[in-house]
């Protein structure tokens, strides 16, 4: 191993992990909102956006996240409809993790006790209300777990855009190797600022967890 | 003059029918208290009376407000039941304080959220709510940091935000530890004193001694008998009351 490569590497590497993180932040906020609104739909009593909900969540968790990426930047250009890389990798990025969150989220609706939506009806809220202002503050603090697992696997699910030419970290890393002919090295680098970009986010979403998670009991 | 009036009152759960046709008059500032053996029918019966279950048959009301059961839900029946519901308070097993949010807070949601009322104002009277309830102090408190007589003093609090035309109370101390049941009493008892009408499932007999002014007995979904605490625990007229009574005595 020669030190003069990776002095020589990092730069190019680090700009590349910015923009690992940016693709994993953007994705994760879409990812969120989608989430939220299909466990929503989930639980409606509207049977067509169940149907809807459901039928979403069930192909973007029954199929290879590789898959839904190809679909997306190679399979939508026959139907006129083209992206470049960068937002097809973060659509796919956001639908897939979008299923999986609507999941944990209407898992965490479900959790909190019926007497919560009882006594808020019993003082003549709505549906609507009581959701908004008591069910869903509750579920949102007790799925942060969960959101933060989803996190940690999208920040490692970004590295498979790199098979359609966005130049994250691991493509950037391929690049350089082609260059210096030192697979192994900045191989490891990657893996490095990887464990590190995840060990930083894990630390903070733990904290966030401790901090909103004080008066919930479970 | 009546606040409560129920007609015919049923409730099938599939085939079980536990409320066989219940009918009730509460007269304003009267104190009732319901008693039975568990299944007998006395939770449901007041958990129909708000449609946090849905009766099978009959007509409840409430004031002036009045919804038959069984129809089937549209805009106007949703209103209807909501109106129910805000004039009456209602008074849980387990508390269901809202815990992410603190005593006051609890106390301050139904005014601001339902009547709209302004912030300052609605913490104006959870304040004196809470005060009134003895816990002026443990405003800031989060549910979690509460005994249990304090939080299920905190949800009297909260359903009287709403200043209810009656309180309906499922069995307010079961969940509670022997030594904090009689500061909940006491709650209940000072608001009988003040003209409060009220509807409460219980087993606590001193309590229905002391401040009921009609006891029910119910047994496998009818009213058995019913008359003043006197003449329920002194003289009771039917077996099954008798049978009950000898059971309670025991424990």
């Amino acid at each position: 191993m020669d030190i003069s490569i990776i002095i020589e590497s990092l730069p190019t590497l680090l700009n590349a992990t910015l923009m690992t993180i940016f693709l994993a932040v953007v994705s994760i906020l879409i990812a969120l909102l989608l989430g939220f609104f299909t466990a929503l739909a989930r639980i409606s009593k509207i049977k067509l956006l169940d149907a809807i909900a459901s039928l979403y969540v069930s192909i973007f968790r029954g199929t290879p996240l590789l898959v839904q990426i190809f679909v997306i930047y190679y399979g939508l250009p026959q139907v006129n409809i083209e992206l470049d890389p960068i937002p097809s990798g973060i659509l796919a990025l956001s639908l897939n993790a979008g299923a999986y969150l609507s999941e944990s989220f209407r898992a965490s609706i479900l959790s909190v006790d019926k007497g919560q939506m009882e006594a808020s009806v019993s003082l003549g809220m709505t549906y609507w209300q009581a959701l908004r202002r008591i069910i869903l503050p509750q579920s949102l603090r007790i799925a942060i777990p969960t959101m933060s697992n989803s996190f940690i696997v999208l920040i490692k699910d970004t590295s498979l855009i790199s098979v359609i030419t966005v130049t994250e970290l691991l493509q950037m890393s391929s690049l350089l190797i082609a260059k210096t002919f030192e697979p192994l090295t900045i191989y490891l680098l990657a893996a490095a600022l990887y464990w590190i970009i995840i060990t930083v986010f894990s630390v903070m979403l733990d904290r966030l967890e401790k901090r909103t998670s004080q008066h919930i009991a479970l | 003059m009546s606040i409560i009036q129920l007609t015919n009152l049923k409730k099938k759960f599939g085939t079980n029918e536990v409320l066989q046709g219940i009918d009730l008059t509460v007269n304003k500032s009267e104190v009732v208290v319901l008693m039975g053996p568990s299944g007998s029918g006395k939770s449901t019966l007041l958990r129909c009376l708000t449609f946090l279950e849905e009766p099978t048959e009959g007509v409840i009301q409430i004031g002036q407000q009045e919804v038959a059961a069984g129809e089937k839900t549209s805009r106007k029946r949703k209103n209807e039941i909501k109106e129910l519901r805000k004039r009456t308070g209602f008074v849980f097993q387990q508390f269901n304080l809202f815990p992410h949010k603190t005593a006051i807070e609890n106390v301050m949601e139904g005014p601001i959220v339902v009547q709209g009322v302004e912030r300052e104002e609605a913490r104006k009277l959870a304040k004196s709510l809470l005060e009134k309830v003895g816990l002026g102090e443990r405003c800031d408190h989060y549910p979690s940091q509460l005994s249990g007589g304090q939080q299920q003093r905190v949800a009297i609090a909260r359903a009287l935000s709403m200043k209810p035309m009656v309180m309906l109370y499922d069995e307010p101390t079961s969940a509670l530890d022997p030594e904090l049941v009689r500061e909940v009493l006491q709650v209940m008892k000072d608001l009988a004193q003040e003209g409060m009408t009220m509807v409460v499932v219980t087993h606590e007999m001193n309590f229905a001694k002391e401040v009921a002014d009609r006891v029910i007995f119910m047994d496998g979904g009818v009213i058995v008998e019913e008359g003043t605490s006197e003449e329920i625990f002194n003289c009771p007229k039917e077996e099954r009351t008798k049978r009950f009574l000898m059971r309670v005595k025991e424990e």
